[in-house]
């Protein structure tokens, strides 16, 4: 187990730059998060910390040592792959037990037919046997030693990946999208499971997805990545409640932020006919978007200041989101009501919308998040 | 209905043509030289009892055959006896038409022996062309180096030459280091197979990247992934590749041909039946075919032990 750090690292792809200097430090035993869009470049990164891919520049430091030129054998990490890549010729005992033999047995001893017969390799084959029980029995696939991987379920496949990363005691795991092959229902429960064996072994895990439900729920801190950068590291709270950049406050949360444009002046915000006071810090003057979470907004009475029509409704049964064409605006707002709010909420009608002053969340014309030097007073309704 | 009808038909019938010299083959290793010629006796031929002309020459009596005969006919001249040597040496060279055939393949020429050799020879020309091509094709699929796909073409463009535009040079070559009449002539030209090379190349482009980090992640070298992770995973390929290759060597007859001169030792199979040709007593096409079934024998049996996993390997589904 250690720690990891990633230091400016670049990468280009011939004449695009995929990686634009990424910078993190990860503790001993912390669970991090790599989310952000499709092609943003977290496959990438994942590999160049494991070796199988080698940066433009910059440095990968591990427990310190910086590991610029060692081979992804040598790197003493774990890594989960999205597509599982299990041996196919090979059962799951044997996948799972590669890792040690490749490590723990010597070229000869590894020879099939002679090799077990060697001195030495019985004592250290008992070993591997036990260790290789030991993480099936861990991630319950134990009665399954025997099998090929093509006998195998997606989900059953998923925890031999696991295993065979499991299975030695790596300075770190990683792990490539391993749940985007699951069906939801089975997602959600290996979600929890991996967040669960984090806890129980400790160990240093990276993590990449692009599910930003799976980093909220999993991660001790979760980096949000776009285009090649990194917007945002910190704990899921913290990055669901205070994004720093507008594409990560769009990204995080399900469903999306409400995003209203509005313009500055004076302390004042207006959005379209509407006028929104105290919001805005007084120097600020110009376009600033405004942005809202659905449950940061409630149903008020007809005569608040933003008014509009319901126009959709989506009923989860313990919430309802509800889709509200602001009046004067283009576009909708998504809002969260409780069921009990569910008879007003009725197609087209007519609702105002309050929202509490410190929900609301600035960012100026170039998407960065404009804070409020003077305090938002608690409670300060805005309706 | 009517369509599948014509389909079977055309079918049947180029399974017809395609069968027909084997058919011949077959039928004439089992029939007497007189039914040969006369093309009668079915498929099985009449099995009739025949003599073996040769046989009955080589045991012509000489005088000291009839001197050494006379204790076991007593009162009988000197004529008579060998009249009863000679009736005695038809008899027991008289038999059944396939046992004929069949005896005079072994016992003709070393067919045996020659069997052996062809195993030698296609045995090792295979394992050596796996053993060159697999690291090749590995490092042509998946490693990115520079000037991969110059290498590439040159591969392909080897594809183009035909081995006899180059067999005089290589015998040549073979000749001025001393090499001809050995296994080595036979064996050594044959060891990099380009086709190998390309065939593996295909198959190692569709095994996933992700296969191949995941050895390195476990602590596999690129020589460990090629013989642990890329070979187990190719074998309906090299099955598919061990097809061309072994029926292209063990019934080759043009190379051996060339660079065995003289050794019998040294012959392979398809030289075998060449001892049947121009024989002094004119053609002798049933101990002949009786070789050839011999020689073809090994390759039907081993494809239909392994037919299903031929058939995989040529539409190369080996994985997913
Ligand atoms: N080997 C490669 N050669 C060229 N471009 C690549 C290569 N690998 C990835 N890319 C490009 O880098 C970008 C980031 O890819 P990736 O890291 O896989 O994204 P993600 O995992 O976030 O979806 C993509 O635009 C992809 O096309
Ligand atoms: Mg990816």
């Amino acid at each position: 187990m250690a720690d990891l750090q990633i230091d400016q690292v670049t990468k280009t792809f011939g004449d695009t730059q995929v990686l634009k200097g990424i910078s993190l430090d990860i503790a001993d035993g912390e669970f991090v998060s790599l989310v952000g869009p499709s092609g943003c470049g977290k496959s990438t990164l994942l590999r160049i910390i494991a070796g199988l891919e080698g940066q433009t520049s910059g440095a990968i430091r591990i427990h310190g040592q910086d590991v610029s030129g060692i081979r992804a054998a040598d790197r003493n990490l774990s890594m989960v792959f999205q597509s599982y890549a299990l041996y196919p010729h090979l059962t799951v005992a044997e996948n799972i037990s590669v890792p040690l033999k490749m490590r723990q047995l010597s070229a000869v001893q590894r020879l099939p037919v002679i090799g077990p017969f060697l001195p030495g390799s019985r004592d250290k084959n008992v070993e591997i046997a036990a260790a290789v029980k030991h993480a099936a029995q861990t991630l319950e696939i134990d009665k399954l030693l025997d099998r090929k991987p093509g006998q195998l379920s997606g989900g059953q496949r998923q925890r031999v990946a696991l295993g065979r990363a499991l299975v030695r005691e790596p300075a770190a795991f990683l792990l490539d999208e391993p749940l985007s092959n699951l069906d939801a229902k089975l997602r959600v429960q290996t979600r929890a499971e991996i967040a669960e064996l984090h806890r129980r072994i400790g160990a240093t895990f990276v993590y990449v997805t692009h599910d930003q439900v799976e980093a909220m729920t999993m991660s001790s801190r979760i980096a949000v990545m776009m285009d090649g950068e990194i917007l945002q590291c910190d704990a899921p709270d913290e990055v669901y409640h205070n994004p720093l950049d507008i594409r990560v406050a769009e990204f995080i949360g399900s469903p999306k932020i409400n995003i209203l444009p509005t313009e500055a002046s004076g302390g004042v915000l207006r959005c379209g006919d509407v006028l929104l006071p105290t919001l805005a810090p007084n120097e600020l003057n110009g376009p600033v978007l405004l942005g809202l979470r659905p449950e940061a907004l409630r149903l008020a009475s007809e005569d608040a200041v933003l008014k509009g029509q319901v126009a959709h409704v989506e009923n989860l049964g313990s919430e309802i989101f509800a889709q509200i064409s602001l009046v004067g605006q283009e576009g909708r707002v998504t809002l969260r009501a409780t069921p009990v709010q569910r008879r007003s909420l009725r197609i087209g009608a007519n609702v105002g919308i309050a929202f509490e002053g410190r929900a609301a969340l600035l960012f100026d014309s170039s998407g960065k998040r404009v804070f409020n030097p003077h305090l938002i007073p608690a409670h300060s309704e805005v309706a | 209905m009517t369509r599948d009808l014509w389909k079977h038909l055309i079918l049947i019938l180029g399974a017809l043509i395609v069968i027909a010299p084997f058919y011949m083959m077959v039928s004439y290793s089992f029939k007497s030289p007189g039914e040969i010629d006369r093309g009668e006796g079915g498929f099985f031929g009449r099995q009739e009892m025949m003599v073996d002309e040769r046989c009955v020459k080589l045991r012509d009596p000489n005088r000291e055959d009839v001197a050494a005969a006379v204790p076991r006919f007593p009162n009988k001249t000197d004529s008579q006896i060998r009249d009863a040597l000679v009736a005695e040496a038809v008899s027991d060279c008289q038999m059944r038409p396939i046992v004929f055939n069949y005896s005079k393949a072994f016992t003709e020429a070393p067919l045996l022996r020659y069997l052996l050799n062809g195993v030698i020879v296609t045995a090792s020309i295979f394992l050596i062309q796996i053993v060159v091509a697999l690291p090749a094709a590995y490092a042509l699929a998946k490693l990115k180096f520079w000037g991969r796909e110059a290498v590439f073409s040159l591969v392909l463009f080897c594809l183009l030459i035909p081995v006899h535009a180059i067999a005089l040079p290589l015998y040549i070559m073979l000749a001025k280091i001393g090499l001809t009449n050995t296994y080595a002539a036979l064996v050594v030209p044959w060891t990099i197979s380009v086709f190998g090379i390309f065939l593996m190349r295909q198959f190692f482009i569709t095994v996933p990247d992700d296969l191949i980090d995941a050895a390195r992640m476990d602590g596999m070298g690129e020589f460990a992934i090629v013989w642990r992770v890329m070979l187990p995973t190719a074998i309906p390929a090299l099955l598919a590749f061990a097809i061309f290759s072994v029926v292209a060597h063990w019934n080759d007859y043009f190379w051996p041909r060339i660079v065995v001169t003289g050794n019998r030792d040294l012959f392979t199979p398809p030289l075998g039946l060449r001892e049947f040709k121009g024989d002094g007593d004119g053609s002798f096409f049933g101990p002949m075919m009786a070789t050839a079934t011999v020689i073809v024998t090994p390759l039907i049996v081993a494809f239909l032990v392994a037919q299903r996993r031929f058939i995989e390997g040529i539409t190369l589904s080996g994985m997913k």
